[in-house]
């Protein structure tokens, strides 16, 4: 064993040690709670999403002919086809969520302000990539669904300002769904997209390495308790836990609520409610309220703030010292959020 | 948390997650076992078998694969276990070294299956053939086709081969594919060698050397079965053994599917029709549409399959006529007369008290029939009722068949018995020739009780409201009072015209009779 391993050391110059060092970051106290992981969370899952997808892309044919019948032979035909695909669409709508939940836990404790700003707005990319990559892939079934709502996304794309034909064009490649859209949703969904984020996944977490997270204190510890403790084994122990538990949910919501076929799309015939996936009742919502113009100007206005959210934030807080402004439009945020998909969802129409 | 509590739980959860992996496993071959019927391919061929396996799996791949996921595949049963012959029987021949018949019949499955056959003998399925003689052929062979063959109209063109018309394939391919063919081998002589020719003895044997003698072969010395009866899967098939029946008309050949043998559809290739629309009755009926409804819950493939048991979401035909329930201790029955009270198959229906020999016992007087009945209607009658117990409470059951009877009785009184009187009467006085369907009114009798009063009476018996109703009774009342009735009276007319006033008398008072009783008073007095 020994011959071996100095074969490889003298290939490889990497001392054991220094690779621990490397790996090995000290990880504040207030890790040990639970909660604080979420950030490993989604990272978890997109991992779960790379392995499930490839399997899936083994039986999928992006053309509008053989598109659904290639998901039906998978979720019908196909060994362990429907197990993969349920895996895999209860996998994206957990990466949303936990995306989510970890976004908020970085907003609320003001994990963004200096010197991690930039570490915000990878965060931002990495979150407007998610969506992106579950609208593209709820888009790939060609379900009656699936392509309404790919017209609606494109519709709503036609009305940006300026450049709205240009990304109508891009998206469908063409004035209207074609024979080659499907293609291009499916290089978006399984190419381009899991790169740009493996991508921003890779500086997202060479930055918290570099930086270090976040300290955060309670007050139910002991002033002579250490600050921090070890990455390996203690925390990645955690992370196993929560993996583990997270593939068990998967597995638990496959086989209870598996992925079923809805109606093969139909080009000719609107369906009487398009309902895009859940996590797009917001932006769903916000279009019915308002004209098509507003709602896109104000959507734009509310990401460009939430990407410039740490400078905003740095500007109210150097001209009032103090101010808890953050937490209360944080708040305000949320349950727009929440209320604005919950009445979405409730609603026909 | 302590690391080492930690690890226990990643050694819990990991546990978890690995039964959940055995979960969606068993899920798996669930499915799988789902979509091939319940089958699974067979470990080994039997070593009899191997070289029938290899060669048929090249030239007729369907059936070696539909028998690899049979349940006689699974336990060893191969080809020859089946088609195997005796020295001396009629139809064997050397194949490949193997001494065989084509023909399989129940005297071969009951090597195996010797109570079912025994039951499936008794039943009245096995005496499906027995049709081969009756009215209903007479129509295929006489009136829809010709009982020798003939020349044809004129020319085919693109087909100069057809010199001759064969008048018996409606009732070839029409009547005898469901009741059963006489099964023949063509004879050197040009003849038909059945097994009334042959005349097997109790092992199946032919006893007549001279019939033997002259079965027609080919150069490999296969004898020849004649084009007319085979191939047959009817029911009724009277073999050249001697038997009676096919099993393979339930249990499909080659793969016997007791999942497909379990569902309507497999009766619905004979019960359907305008005559006896058992399959179209049934979908119509509640028991139909949840069985529509909850098929997939109903453990079609499960080994045993005993209602009450096995499943509760519906009954198919087999449940209710032959399949064991919960209340009879699971036990089956290849005789789905066992658990019938009524006849409704003849003109008038009859209560199916049968005698030793399975015939209807017809006799009036009491005393006669309680010599002569060996099952009795109220015993099959009970046996029915408790598969509806397994579902229906005591009174619910009794008030269906206090309607079922009601609907019976009130065809047979109104209708059926007015009915046969009348044309029994023209018949009796010379009014109708010898010939049967030659005269409208027959059409029109035969409409009434073989079509729609089936219709009715069947509706009746399986709770389909509509065929009891408007493709039953609405339509005997119609046939009755708009045909048959006109067309008597117009008969009596020409009669009285012709001279033959005693007949047309004496059949105007069967007619007067009839129509003078208060049931058929309703209409106005013209």
């Amino acid at each position: 064993m020994s011959a071996i391993g100095n074969w490889l050391r003298e290939r490889i110059p990497v001392h054991g040690d220094q690779l621990r060092e490397l790996t090995n970051e000290p990880v504040p106290n207030h890790l040990k709670r639970w909660w604080f992981c979420l950030g490993g969370t989604p990272a978890y899952l997109f991992v779960v999403q790379i392995v499930t997808g490839i399997l899936l892309a083994f039986y999928y044919e992006a053309t509008p002919q053989r598109a659904f019948e290639s998901v039906r032979y998978i979720t019908d035909e196909a060994a362990f086809g429907w197990y993969l695909r349920s895996v895999h669409k209860w996998g994206a709508t957990l990466m949303v969520a936990a995306v989510i939940l970890h976004q908020m836990r970085v907003y609320f404790t003001g994990a963004y302000r200096k010197p991690r700003e930039l570490n915000w707005l990878i965060g931002m990319c990495l979150l407007v990539c998610t969506l992106t990559v579950g609208f593209t892939g709820y888009c790939l079934v060609y379900e009656q669904l699936s392509f309404w709502g790919a017209q609606v996304g494109a519709q709503i794309g036609a009305n940006v300002p300026l450049v709205g034909g240009l990304m109508k064009s891009m998206l469908l490649g063409g004035d209207a769904y074609n024979e080659r859209t499907l293609s291009r949703f499916y290089v978006l969904h399984a190419a381009v997209l899991p790169a740009v984020m493996m991508l921003l996944l890779f500086v997202h977490i060479t930055l918290i390495r570099l930086q270090g997270i976040t300290e955060l204190k309670f007050g139910d510890e002991k002033p002579d308790e250490p600050r921090f403790f070890n990455f390996f084994p203690d925390h990645i122990c955690t992370e196993l836990i929560l993996g583990l538990v997270l593939m068990i949910l998967l597995s638990a919501l496959a086989t209870v609520l598996p992925a079923t076929m809805g109606e093969r799309a139909n080009p000719l015939v609107t369906p009487e409610v398009i309902k895009p996936e859940w996590f797009f009742y917001v932006t769903f919502r916000w279009l019915k309220l308002f004209s098509i113009t507003v709602a896109i100007l104000s959507m734009g206005f509310i990401v460009f703030v939430m990407f410039c959210w740490p400078f905003i934030d740095g500007w109210i807080r150097r001209r009032w010292p103090g101010s808890e402004a953050s937490v209360w439009i944080g708040i305000l945020g949320v349950l727009a959020i929440v209320g604005l998909t919950v009445w979405e969802g409730a609603v026909a129409h | 948390m302590s690391l080492k509590f930690k690890q226990f739980v990643i050694a819990v959860l990991g546990l978890m997650f690995l039964g959940s992996l055995i979960f969606v496993q068993w899920m798996e071959v669930e499915r799988k076992k789902h979509e091939s019927a319940g089958r699974q391919a067979p470990v080994a061929v039997p070593a009899s078998s191997q070289r029938c396996v290899e060669c048929h799996a090249q030239g007729n791949p369907g059936i070696v694969e539909q028998w690899k996921f049979s349940t006689h595949a699974h336990k060893g049963v191969g080809c020859v276990e089946c088609h195997e012959a005796q020295q001396g029987d009629a139809d064997a021949f050397l194949h490949e070294g193997a001494l065989i018949a084509a023909v399989v019949t129940p005297r071969d499955c009951a090597r195996c299956h010797q109570q079912v056959y025994e039951e499936f003998s008794r039943s009245h399925h096995a005496a499906g053939g027995d049709i081969l003689a009756s009215l209903d052929n007479y129509l295929a062979e006489t009136v829809e086709g010709a009982r020798v063959p003939f020349n044809p109209h004129s020319k085919t063109p693109g087909r100069d081969d057809i010199q001759m018309v064969n008048g018996m394939a409606s009732a070839s391919l029409g009547c005898k594919q469901c009741h059963g063919s006489l099964v023949a081998l063509r004879g050197t002589d040009g003849s038909k060698i059945t097994f009334r020719e042959l005349k097997p003895g109790p092992d199946g044997k032919p006893t007549d050397i001279a019939a033997v003698g002259r079965i027609q072969k080919d150069q490999n010395g296969k004898p020849l079965l004649d084009h007319d009866t085979w191939p047959n899967t009817g029911i009724g098939r009277l073999n050249l053994d001697g038997s009676r029946g096919s099993c393979s008309a339930c249990h499909s050949r080659h793969d016997f599917s007791p999942r497909r043998a379990r569902q309507p559809e497999n009766c619905g290739k004979c019960h359907l029709g305008p005559d006896h629309p058992q399959k179209e009755i049934y979908e119509e009926s509640k028991h139909g549409a949840a069985f529509r409804d909850l098929k997939d819950h109903m453990n079609l493939d499960s080994d045993s399959w005993v209602l009450g048991k096995d499943y509760t979401q519906a009954p198919t035909c087999a449940t209710c006529h032959m399949s064991g329930h919960a209340k009879n201790g699971g036990r089956i029955t290849h005789d789905p007369g066992e658990r019938l009270s009524w006849t409704n198959r003849p003109p008038i229906s009859l209560v199916l008290d049968t005698d030793i020999n399975g015939k209807v016992v017809t006799a009036t007087d009491p005393a006669e029939r309680q010599k002569l009945v060996v099952k009795s209607a109220a015993d099959k009658r009970t046996a029915m009722k408790q598969v509806c117990a397994n579902c229906h409470t005591p009174d619910y059951v009794d008030s269906f068949y206090k309607q079922y009877d009601d609907l019976v009785v009130l065809y047979n009184e109104k209708f059926a018995k007015p009915g046969k009187a009348i044309i029994d009467a023209m018949k009796a006085q010379g009014l109708l020739t010898k010939a049967d369907f030659d005269e409208e009114i027959e059409w029109s009798w035969y409409y009434l009780w073989h079509h729609e009063g089936r219709r009715a009476r069947h509706g009746a018996s399986m709770m389909a409201p509509d065929y009891t109703h408007w493709h039953g009774m609405f339509e005997v009342a119609e046939r009755f009072y708009t045909e048959l009735i006109p067309q008597a009276k117009e008969v009596v007319a020409h009669a009285r015209e012709a001279g033959k006033t005693a007949a047309a008398d004496a059949v105007t008072k069967v007619i007067d009779e009839i129509l003078a009783r208060p049931e058929h008073q309703w209409q106005a007095k013209k």
